[in-house]
């Protein structure tokens, strides 16, 4: 990184893209969701909680907005619903989590750098490191920051229920950020043993607790390093593309063949998001 | 009414003895009115509400007082009221030092002790406001032993460096500015006073080469303060500035939070000035003359803030950002709505009390204007951090919050706080400047022998000026 | 053991295992069998993530005492630090999903679906997620207990099995009864040898959500209860209310299924119901039929089609004569464009496939109605092209005992007539599930002796004078068979993916083959437990599951590593059979003039997972609330009512009342109110007590004519304000609309297809 690039173009900087390529990345988790296929069943949801140790915080507190959806299904109605008597095209599911982005915002804005850009192009958090300012939670367009406003650990898991925790990843306590991690256990021990028998980390080897849920496979989870990984291959065909040659941000609505479904949630605001969402379908019947 | 028709135009009598100026000011040290005891009681009251709620939020968490996706809420609202407030300590002792404002010289003494004591509860906020607050000290640059460092990147890493510094200055600048008067306290008492003094003195006897250099060092550190007061709230409004949210991501924030600052600073002066004035019984130092002036310099950055505002929202009305448009207007007519309106009418509507008079000169009323005012600066602060959480980019998470009883108890055990803070030390030190009351009194004498030599009427002068005046350097 | 030895274990993660030998004494069972369980299940791994390193030495506590139990020669099951997957079955609800379930240290951590699995292929839905909350739920009983003065109170198992003996024993065997929900596999069995040893028929079984008149229907016109449904082949599916994505039937597999529906030429999906389900919220079109009225609608939609030149079975002609779309269009509500485009759509697109849910069959003319939609499926040629012959299972002993209303109606009546001694409860919460209206908590009293087996303090259990923990699903054995079978018929092995957290509770099997040996002691002597059981049903296989000429032993093995056997089936083909169907009009009802439907929650589903803190916070798919019970009411039926969200209304029916929240809702149908299953308990567990009403409690006592079935969904009743007003807690408070952003995109189908098409 030199200073030369520093000074000339910042943008490129801060997302750590130098003379077109990515700057150091090992590898670059990335998702495509697709829409056609969410049903909005909740599935992913759950599996999440189950496999990170997410805390229920009971219906009090749930009502205050301190729940811990890591992976959250929206649910939005047509714009147009208002003028008619009945949603006779159905709703439209969003699975939201965090989008790991290239440019996070959340980024530069903790004072303790207890969330910073991992060379896997993970924005960690680091539940020991934050001192709970929220800042992070602030500066984030998806609001998929969580805080532990209270001691979980305290009423979340009355006992027997602490056995069911997860052993590879903490339980927080209160006054810590946490997000979705892509599942970062599962990243380190499928990169371990590829590391320990000498060979890349391959596609399919392991997943996403969410995309190994989902009943409709609409999660697909993967390396977008890995030119042959099945999630590259959607960003490809779906002509979605994180920076063009010269590294600058391209927008998807200036692909090539614009009928195609990939997008990117609040792209205009140049995140650099690595979930490609695949737009939702409806036939037209009028 | 007898003393407002008696010094009708004149900030303080010419024909004052030194050596009263001496009691009149040391007697504040002794015997209050009760009403200030009452005060203090009043704000022992407030502190022991906020110790409580800030100690059940720190055993429970911040679920006491906050909720997704208000994050930041009350807490850095008033954090923001409390720097801003120090503003116009600053602006009395140093800016207005330096272009040789006379007026200033009974008053800001206590504005710059308000300074500080306003820095020091503002510095609560932000570490009240963690969720571990037992961590605060890792925003500090400390040599680390594991080599982790504050993230010198994030704007609020660089709050703390600014106000630290700006702390320590207006601290020492207090402090220095003290020194002849310690010195003239230290001869007056007696017992635990007079050690006190005689150690804070720093041995001064007021020889012509320690004035001399105090007047130097004095006029140095008021120099020194001046950007460093600008750059502290700029940098405070870069939190919000440097961040990608509407509302919030505003080019013209730091002129914003310096003019909003030094409003609620002067408003705020305004209060404490009636208030110190009944205590101690100093009508004849602190006139109404004197009062109307703050009250004219407050109605003048009301108007240069009120400006500020328009420019915002003219900014984003002709941006076309359809984010911060949903947010300014959500400000305008959603739930916010009337306490975006309550801080207009406060902000740019009751300062023009001040345009009047009579008003300004009727204490009753500038007593109420001023807290009104604050009230709708604190309202300012508050609609600046709220609307945005409420209304962002996300839909899905929009959500109001009202605050919660725990927050509201820590806002009002600030007050207490920094009210007992400031309380304390106007029993401890003399709140006015002797020294300059002094000089003062001697440069009305002489503008009046001059003026009589000139066959000019009396010793009035403009009422409120910024230009130099010969008579003071010399 | 105590609650305490528990509370002291809990905090070693090792405990499960290494606490065996102390954990044994106290269990009636002999310490080899338990150890040789283990074994077995080591057998059973199907796969190990290892990170290699040197096995470390524990601490832990065994008796009491501190001892230092050494890693170096491990059990092949307890790798620290290393989780192993086994397979097993999920028994969550009866859709028969295989799972994995993630082990370390002794303790289950984590499901995930069975990729080999038929049924789910590797997907796990949310209640089959919160399985291992089932398993360590706070409230689960760790005791048995009895009936003494009133009150029920803990006992010791050996007293409880004696107490057992001796009730059943003075009982006349014929007197004796088993109430359950879907029972399946070896379980069944064993629960058909205690009843016929005891020389009596009464076996109840109940389920809420069921398809007991579809599958009446089924078997009357095609020949077969369960045929196969390939909605992938399908070019549109028309559901009547058939919530194939949340709650009929298997929504696991028809997810996967309308995974590949939905891909390539992409299927057309047309849902018609009085109140949005899951399967509602992703139709192409939704069309909002009057409740009780889906009949008329298929109809109304056969005429069109007649009238586009779509030939009628000769016994429906009447029928589908009678109801021309401008009548279908005044009974139902749709349109008479949106009739004649369903119609065509249906022309356009083959094979389609129709289906009726329970919103068509909860009715009083539930058979009918549904018999006039399988009618479409009959004139549209889809019998045999996506309505397939699934063949007779081949161990037609281990089929399903499917759920119904009908057994639920006729065990009230049975306790009503004092015809029962004693009750066995497995599975089924009637006392919850139970319309008030049945009489069926008052009729309990008539039954002297009420053995409840269950894992929770719930309702029933309440009423019990035996209360018997049973492990949960994890830690017991068992086989199950689905009653919807896909293309690859399969058995699902349910095997323990750890020790039981409550020592000396017995599995179903184990507690039944321990009834049974005090009836006929003999016949069972071979049989240490289930287990040997089992081991024993695997090892009479025929030849054919045998390839490779696998021992007893390895055919076991591989059975348990892979949590299945697939059995072939050679299908059949399917009749045409439609009778005639007579559908009378419903008359308008000035009282009550609304529907109540007790619409089922993916996630709660009939009450039975309420207790499970996961799903309680997991929103409603649809309304997106948590925690509590709503009403959704169409803003026209609101404004009527004057309420508003979180309004709190009174829904009288002839039968009772309830008091719920509104949730103003477009997808409900303005004559009807739904309000969500599930809550309402008052008992259960921390998590479930005291929220939300049960629907369930004022529904009518009226059944479909043809089958007995409850008209679950044909209660009519009355709303009024009552001027309360409660928040309701849901997730996105402002979630109506994106607000202009491009959150979720949406293109039609045909550019899909231009693009993305097949």
């Amino acid at each position: 990184m030199s200073l030369d690039n520093l000074t000339k173009d910042w943008s490129r900087y801060r997302k750590g893209i130098e003379e077109g390529g990515f700057h150091n990345y090992e590898h670059r988790w990335g998702m495509a969701i697709d829409l056609n296929a969410c049903i909005g069943c909740n599935a992913c949801s759950t599996a999440c909680y189950a496999e990170n140790n997410l805390a229920v915080v009971g219906k009090e507190r749930f009502s205050k907005g301190h729940y811990m959806h890591w992976m959250r299904i929206e649910r939005y109605w047509d714009e147009d619903q208002a003028r008619e008597e009945f949603p006779d095209q159905g709703a439209h599911f969003l699975p939201m989590l965090c989008q790991q982005c290239g440019a996070a915002p959340c980024e530069p804005v903790c004072p303790v750098a207890a969330t910073y850009h991992t060379p896997d192009g993970l924005n960690a958090q680091v539940y020991n490191r934050c001192i709970g300012s929220r800042y992070c939670s602030n500066n984030c367009p998806y609001r998929v920051r969580y805080f532990n406003f209270w001691s979980y650990p305290e009423s979340a898991w009355p006992e027997p229920l602490n056995l069911q925790l997860n052993p590879d990843i903490t339980v927080r306590d209160k006054g810590v950020m946490e997000k979705c991690t892509f599942c970062v256990q599962r990243i380190r021990t499928a990169k371990d043993k590829a590391k320990m028998e000498n060979r890349k980390v391959k596609d399919g080897e392991f997943t996403t607790a969410c995309a190994q849920a989902c009943p409709t496979s609409a999660i697909h989870f993967g390396d977008l390093m890995d030119a042959e990984s099945a999630v590259t291959q959607l960003w490809a065909k779906h002509q979605v593309k994180r920076h063009d040659e010269q590294g600058l941000p391209v927008s998807t609505q200036h692909k090539q063949n614009p009928a195609l479904r990939g997008y990117r949630v609040l792209e205009e605001l140049n995140t650099d998001p690595s979930v490609m969402y695949l737009e939702r379908v409806r036939e037209e019947l009028a | 009414m007898k003393e407002t028709e008696l010094h009708h135009d004149k900030d303080i009598r010419d024909d004052l003895a030194w050596s009263q100026i001496n009691s009149d000011i040391l007697k504040s040290l002794e015997n209050p009115r009760r009403g200030y005891w009452y005060t203090v009681i009043g704000c022992l009251v407030l502190l022991a509400i906020g110790i409580t709620a800030a100690v059940l939020q720190y055993r429970y968490g911040l679920g006491m007082a906050k909720n997704h996706p208000h994050m930041w809420n009350l807490y850095i609202a008033t954090f923001i009221f409390w720097i801003g407030m120090s503003h116009s300590g600053t602006l009395l002792s140093a800016i207005l030092h330096i272009v040789h404002a006379d007026w200033r010289k009974p008053i800001y003494r206590f504005a710059e002790a308000m300074t500080t004591f306003s820095l020091m509860t503002a510095l609560l906020f932000p570490v009240i406001h963690l969720g571990r607050l037992w961590n605060f000290y890792w925003v500090i640059p400390y040599i680390p032993a594991r080599g982790t460092w504050p993230n010198f990147r994030s704007p609020l890493s660089w709050d703390g460096f600014a106000i630290m510094t700006y702390l320590t200055s207006s601290a020492l600048f207090l402090y220095i500015g003290m020194l002849p008067d310690l010195a003239i306290a230290r001869d007056n008492t007696t017992g635990w006073r007079k050690k006190l003094y005689s150690t804070l003195s720093l041995g001064w006897y007021g020889s012509d080469r320690q004035w001399r250099i105090f007047r130097k060092a004095y006029m140095l550190m008021a120099i020194f303060l001046i950007p460093l007061a600008v750059s502290v709230h700029s940098i405070v409004s870069s939190d919000f500035a440097m961040s990608i949210m509407p509302g919030w991501h505003v080019t013209t924030f730091p002129p914003y939070f310096v003019s909003g600052a030094l409003y609620s600073g002067c408003a705020a002066i305004v209060t404490l000035f009636i208030l110190l004035r009944y205590y101690f019984r100093w009508e004849e130092y602190m006139t109404l003359a004197i009062l109307e002036k703050i009250c004219k310099l407050t109605f003048a950055i009301a108007m240069v803030w009120t400006y500020l505002n328009l420019v915002e929202f003219s900014s984003v009305w002709y941006g076309h950002d359809i984010y911060a448009k949903e947010v300014l207007w959500s400000k305008m007519t959603g739930a916010y709505a009337p306490a975006f309106w309550s801080m207009m009418f406060f902000g740019s509507v009751l300062p023009f009390t001040l345009a009047f008079q009579k008003l300004r000169r009727h204490i009753p009323t500038m007593m109420a204007v001023s807290i009104l005012l604050n009230v709708g600066m604190w309202l300012e602060r508050w609609m600046i951090v709220s609307p945005t959480l409420a209304e962002s980019f996300y839909p899905w998470a929009w959500d109001v919050l009202w605050p919660t009883l725990t927050s509201w108890a820590i806002v009002l055990g600030s007050f207490g706080w920094f009210g007992l803070l400031f309380l304390t030390f106007v029993k401890i030190f003399p709140s006015v400047s002797m020294y300059e009351v002094k000089e003062m009194v001697y440069h009305r004498k002489l503008a009046r022998e001059k003026g009589a030599a000139h066959g000019h009427a009396g010793g009035a002068q403009p009422a409120f000026s910024l230009s130099m005046r010969k008579e003071d350097g010399s | 053991m105590s609650g305490n030895e528990i509370k002291s274990f809990s905090p070693a993660p090792f405990r499960s295992i290494l606490s065996a030998g102390s954990a044994t004494q106290a269990a009636p069972l002999p310490r080899i069998e338990r150890r040789d369980f283990l074994k077995m299940m080591g057998w059973g791994t199907v796969g190990v993530t290892l990170a290699g390193c040197d096995l470390p030495s524990t601490v832990t506590l065994e008796e009491g005492k501190e001892t230092v139990v050494s890693y170096l020669s491990p059990e092949e099951y307890a790798i620290p630090g290393v989780g192993v997957w086994y397979a097993s079955a999920c028994l969550q609800c009866p859709a028969g999903c295989g799972i994995h379930g993630r082990v370390r240290e002794g303790l289950a951590l984590k499901l995930e679906g069975n990729p080999d699995s038929p049924v789910n292929r590797g997907k796990l839905c949310q209640m089959g997620q919160s399985g291992v909350q089932t398993h360590y739920n706070p409230d689960r009983l760790g005791k048995p207990q009895l009936r003494k003065h009133g009150k029920l109170v803990d006992i010791s198992w050996d007293e409880a099995w004696k107490v057992l003996a001796e009730k059943v024993g003075a009982a006349s065997g014929a007197r004796v009864a088993w109430f359950t929900g879907t029972v399946s596999g070896h379980q069944a069995v064993l629960i058909g040898e205690h009843l016929e040893a005891l020389g009596s028929k009464h076996h109840f079984v109940h389920e809420v959500i069921n398809n007991a008149v579809g599958r009446a229907v089924n078997q009357d016109v095609l020949g077969e209860a369960m045929p196969r449904l390939d909605i992938d082949k399908a070019k549109l599916v028309l559901s009547f209310g058939a919530d194939f994505l949340g709650t009929w039937v298997s929504p696991t597999h028809f997810a996967t299924e309308y995974a590949k529906f939905r891909s390539g030429t992409r299927g057309v999906l047309v849902v018609a119901e009085p109140k949005m389900s899951l399967t509602g919220a992703n139709a192409d079109l939704w069309l909002a039929v009057r409740p009780g009225t889906e009949g008329m609608l298929a109809l109304g939609i056969a005429h069109a089609l007649m009238k586009k030149g779509v030939s009628v079975p000769e016994a429906a002609r009447a029928a589908v004569t009678a109801y021309a779309p401008e009548k279908a269009a005044e009974i139902t509500g749709i349109s008479v464009q949106r009739i004649e485009q369903v119609a065509a759509l249906l022309k356009q697109h083959s094979p389609s496939l129709v289906l009726a849910g329970a919103t068509v069959e909860g009715q009083e003319q539930g058979y009918q109605a549904a018999s006039a939609v399988m009618l479409l499926n009959v004139m549209l040629g889809n019998v045999g092209k996506t309505l397939v012959s699934r063949g007779e299972f081949p161990f037609p002993q281990l089929s399903p005992r499917t759920g119904n209303t009908r057994d639920l109606v006729a065990f009230a009546a049975a306790a009503k007539d004092k015809a029962l001694d004693v009750a066995f409860f497995y599975g089924a919460n009637p006392v919850y599930t139970a319309p008030d209206s049945l009489g069926l908590v008052a009729a309990l009293q008539n039954i002297p002796f009420k053995v409840v087996l269950t894992q929770f303090p719930d309702e029933t259990a309440a009423q019990a004078d035996l209360v018997l923990p049973v492990a949960s699903s994890l830690e017991d054995w068992g086989t199950h068979v689905a009653d919807y079978q896909p293309e690859q018929g399969v058995i699902t092995f349910q095997q323990p993916l750890m020790e039981g957290l409550y020592p000396g509770t017995p599995g179903l099997g184990d507690a039944l083959l321990k009834l049974l040996k005090m009836r006929a002691a003999q016949k069972y002597s071979a049989f240490n437990d289930y287990f040997s059981y089992l081991q024993n049903a695997v090892a009479s296989l025929p030849e054919q599951y045998r390839a490779g000429g696998l021992t007893n032993k390895q055919l076991w093995e591989q059975t348990l590593q892979k949590g299945l056997l697939t059995v072939d089936s050679a299908p059949g083909s399917l009749n045409t059979n439609v009778g005639e169907i007579t559908l009378n009009e419903i008359k308008a009802d000035a009282e009550y003039p609304l529907r109540l439907i007790p619409s089922p929650r993916l996630g709660l589903w009939d009450g039975r997972h309420a207790n499970i803190p996961w799903l309680q916070e997991a929103p409603d798919q649809i309304s997106k609330i948590v925690w509590d019970s709503w009403a959704e009411l169409h803003p026209s039926t609101a404004a009527r009512l004057g309420v508003q969200e979180g309004d709190v209304v009174e829904i009288a029916s002839a039968h009772g009342a309830i008091k719920v929240k509104v949730y103003v809702f477009k997808g409900v149908h303005p004559d009807a109110i739904a309000v969500p299953l599930g809550q309402g308990h008052e008992e259960y567990g921390r998590y479930a007590k005291g929220l939300g009403v049960n629907p369930l409690k004022i529904l009518s006592p009226a059944v479909d004519a043809r089958t007995g079935e409850l008209a679950l969904y044909g209660t009519r009743v009355n709303a009024t304000r009552t001027g309360v007003h409660e928040e309701l807690v849901k997730e996105g408070r402002n979630n109506i609309s994106q607000r202009g952003r491009k959150l979720v995109a949406t293109i039609t189908a045909e550019q899909f297809r231009r693009t993305e098409g097949v």
